[in-house]
């Protein structure tokens, strides 16, 4: 234990603490080193490397800016491959080894289940960029783990509210046949339920489906009024491509869970018409906002995606509470985050104390061909008050 | 729609699906017919088939300028590989074989993410491409017409080539005896070379075709082997017609499949390739071995 640190609390609280819990002094002078252990090989790699291009982003920008507190930013990224046991393996190597306090970009909302009961113990915090699950700030929520990104329930919510003045009444879903799949049409439904719609079937296609033209076929049959998809990745853009060409579209507006460009970019023009919620996208018409896409564009000569925005984000609120605080100790900086209010890329944010979750607007977005955009982009349709898509405290669901 | 037209409807589905697994497992026969080995690699050159083609097609507007880049390129590549790696492996067992097309699989896929990086690739269809008919009052893709007329195209011929023309007869020489067919005076060496390239040629063809309704993206490979080893397999290993048949069967029964039993789709394939098995040891037109 250094010299300073025992100069900075009172003496006897220094010998009381336990050896397990003793910071050493260099946590504030030096780089403030902030972890990323988040998933950039596997099945989540496109997202990941979201997550980390964007870190290095900020970092760069707040360092060329003079740093944050004065101290330059220092990222520490881990591959995770999206394994919970992984990351709580690399999370607890970066609080351990490297003297991490703050855990950032987790992206496997099981991987941030399996790390937030250990954050007491580690003295750290962690703020979610990624991760849906309403659960994280309900009955899991731990008080040194913040969600600054729009959660699934939140996501499916501004959907709903959306539907409910939409003149389609009877819907029918289309799936891939996997977890998240079928917990995405199951939630559908009951939103449906909701809002007095009506689903009248849904069908499940196996992972790694080429040929939908059975599935294209069967939904044809059923004639709903509106398709619910949630397919991602090659599956949803092979589905997308041949809906087109069946005219699917023109018969039927077809909605999703969260658009993303990950998925609807390799359909081209086939995913124009799409209709979803969104956590972000360069198409938010808020100051920050086009300052963020425009220096993105200047970086990476691309538009920022999905987890862009939402990293930025989260790495936002992170900053602006370590000024609060003047400090990186994480009870300061979790003091500082408590009922934090700020304005981010997606306009006014509040980091509410009781559950950590960020109280944002929720919008849906559709594809369409844009100005200056070389593939079909989405464009907000429709944007929702915070009041209006944030569940109650510590709750997933609304009532 | 009346249950005449879902029929119409899904056959027409299942056509067009069996087109495209005729090319990638007729391939895969003629290289088994004549070497008696299973190219693992068929999978990662259907990709690159439809990675050459969308590019192609980008660079220079013209859809049929990528029918022609794409099995070019796999067809010369083939060649190569036959000439340089797998020539030297045919008085070897079959394993070697096995391994160094295995090998090919992984360098191919790991060169086409380096080329052309880890994101899908598309381009669009022609204007004359895109549109549809209307069977029975339901519409349908020209597109899907067109990839079922070229699969009846591909597979006459094949059967004309192998039948009708001196080249043909000379294949089915060294495919029934290699010795023989080499004592009497014919290059076996330059069959082999020959019938390698113009598989690989014909899984790419199959790639570039397949482009418009997957894209090209890097999980294309592995994907379409499985049903071509399936489909050779129903055949009776080596048989053109077998092959022909096998495209048909597995065709039909996953497009019927995801409409009747989505839940079980994944596996109608096997069921069917476990029922012609169990009838025929020896698939469809093979001979029990």
């Amino acid at each position: 234990m250094s010299t300073l640190m025992i100069a900075r609390r009172p003496a006897l609280a220094a010998l009381l603490a336990a050896p397990a819990l003793v910071r050493p002094a260099a946590a504030q002078s030096g780089p403030i080193r902030i972890g990323v252990p988040t998933a950039m090989t596997g099945t989540w790699a496109a997202l990941g490397a979201q997550v980390v291009r964007t870190c290095r982003l900020w970092a760069k920008t707040v360092n060329a800016d003079g740093g944050l507190l004065g101290r330059p930013v220092e990222f520490l990224f881990e591959d995770t491959q999206g394994v919970p046991a992984n990351c709580l393996r690399k999370a607890q190597e970066m609080v351990e080894r490297d003297r991490v306090n703050i855990l950032l970009g987790l992206m496997a909302s099981s991987e941030a289940l399996a790390v937030m009961p250990k954050l007491a113990e580690w003295n750290a915090l962690f703020i979610s960029s990624v991760n849906g699950a309403g659960s994280i700030t309900a009955e899991h929520w731990v008080p040194n783990a913040f969600r600054s990104n729009i959660s699934g329930p939140m996501g499916a919510r501004a959907l709903a509210l959306w539907l409910r003045n939409a003149p389609q009444e009877s819907f029918f879903s289309l799936s891939l046949d996997y977890a998240w799949g079928r917990s995405s049409v199951e939630t559908f439904e009951g939103l449906l339920r909701g809002i007095g719609k009506r689903s009248i079937g849904s069908v499940f296609a196996p992972v790694g489906t080429r040929d939908y033209s059975s599935f294209i076929t069967r939904v044809r049959q059923a004639n709903p009024q509106a398709l619910y998809i949630a397919l991602t990745g090659d599956d949803g853009t092979a589905f997308l491509r041949q809906a087109a060409q069946f005219r699917l579209f023109e018969r039927m507006p077809v909605v999703t869970e969260t658009v993303d460009m990950l998925f609807t970019r390799p359909a081209g023009d086939a995913a124009i018409g799409l209709v979803g919620g969104s956590r972000y996208s360069f198409a938010f018409d808020h100051p920050a906002n086009n300052d963020f896409v425009q220096r993105f564009r200047a970086e990476h000569n691309e538009l920022p995606d999905t987890y862009d925005g939402e990293q930025w984000q989260a790495c936002q609120v992170l900053a602006e509470a370590v000024r609060k605080a003047g400090r990186t100790e994480t009870e300061a900086v979790v003091a500082a985050l408590r009922d934090l209010e700020m304005t981010s890329v997606k306009g006014p944010l509040k980091m509410r104390a009781c559950d950590g979750q960020a109280e944002q607007q929720g919008f849906v977005v559709r594809v369409a061909r844009r100005e200056g955009i070389p593939h079909p982009a989405p464009e907000v349709i429709a944007t929702y008050s915070a009041a209006e898509v944030t569940p109650s405290c510590r709750a997933s669901s609304f009532s | 729609m009346d249950p005449l037209a879902l029929l119409t409807l899904q056959a027409l589905n299942a056509l067009s699906l069996s087109a495209l697994l005729f090319f990638i497992s007729l391939g895969l026969t003629l290289i088994f017919g004549i070497m008696r080995v299973v190219n693992f690699a068929h999978g990662a050159l259907f990709m690159l088939g439809a990675y050459v083609g969308v590019t192609a097609h980008n660079a220079s507007g013209s859809f049929l300028l990528s029918l022609v880049a794409a099995p070019l390129a796999a067809g010369l590549l083939g060649l190569a590989f036959e000439r340089t790696a797998l020539s030297r492996l045919y008085a070897r067992e079959h394993s070697a074989f096995l391994l160094v097309t295995f090998g090919l699989a992984l360098a191919l896929t790991e060169a086409i993410r380096l080329l052309w990086g880890a994101d899908a690739r598309q381009a669009e269809l022609p204007d004359a491409l895109s549109g549809i008919v209307f069977v029975m009052d339901e519409p349908f893709p020209v597109y899907r017409l067109l990839l079922i007329g070229a699969g009846v195209l591909c597979g006459l011929g094949c059967w004309a080539g192998l039948q009708r023309t001196r080249l043909g007869l000379l294949l089915r020489a060294a495919s029934q005896n290699p010795v023989m067919t080499a004592a009497l005076g014919n290059d076996v060496g330059r069959v082999r070379a020959f019938v390698f390239a113009l598989a690989c040629a014909l899984a790419a063809l199959g790639g570039a075709l397949a482009a418009p309704l997957l894209s090209a993206s890097l999980g294309l490979g592995s994907n379409v082997i499985i049903d071509a080893f399936v489909i050779v397999m129903i055949g009776g290993m080596g048989s053109f017609l077998g092959t022909a048949a096998g495209s048909l069967l597995v065709g039909f029964a996953q497009t019927f499949g995801n409409y009747y039993l989505p839940e079980l789709a994944l596996g109608m394939t096997y069921v069917v390739m476990i029922a012609v098995l169990v009838l025929r040891p020896g698939g469809l037109f093979g001979r029990p071995e």
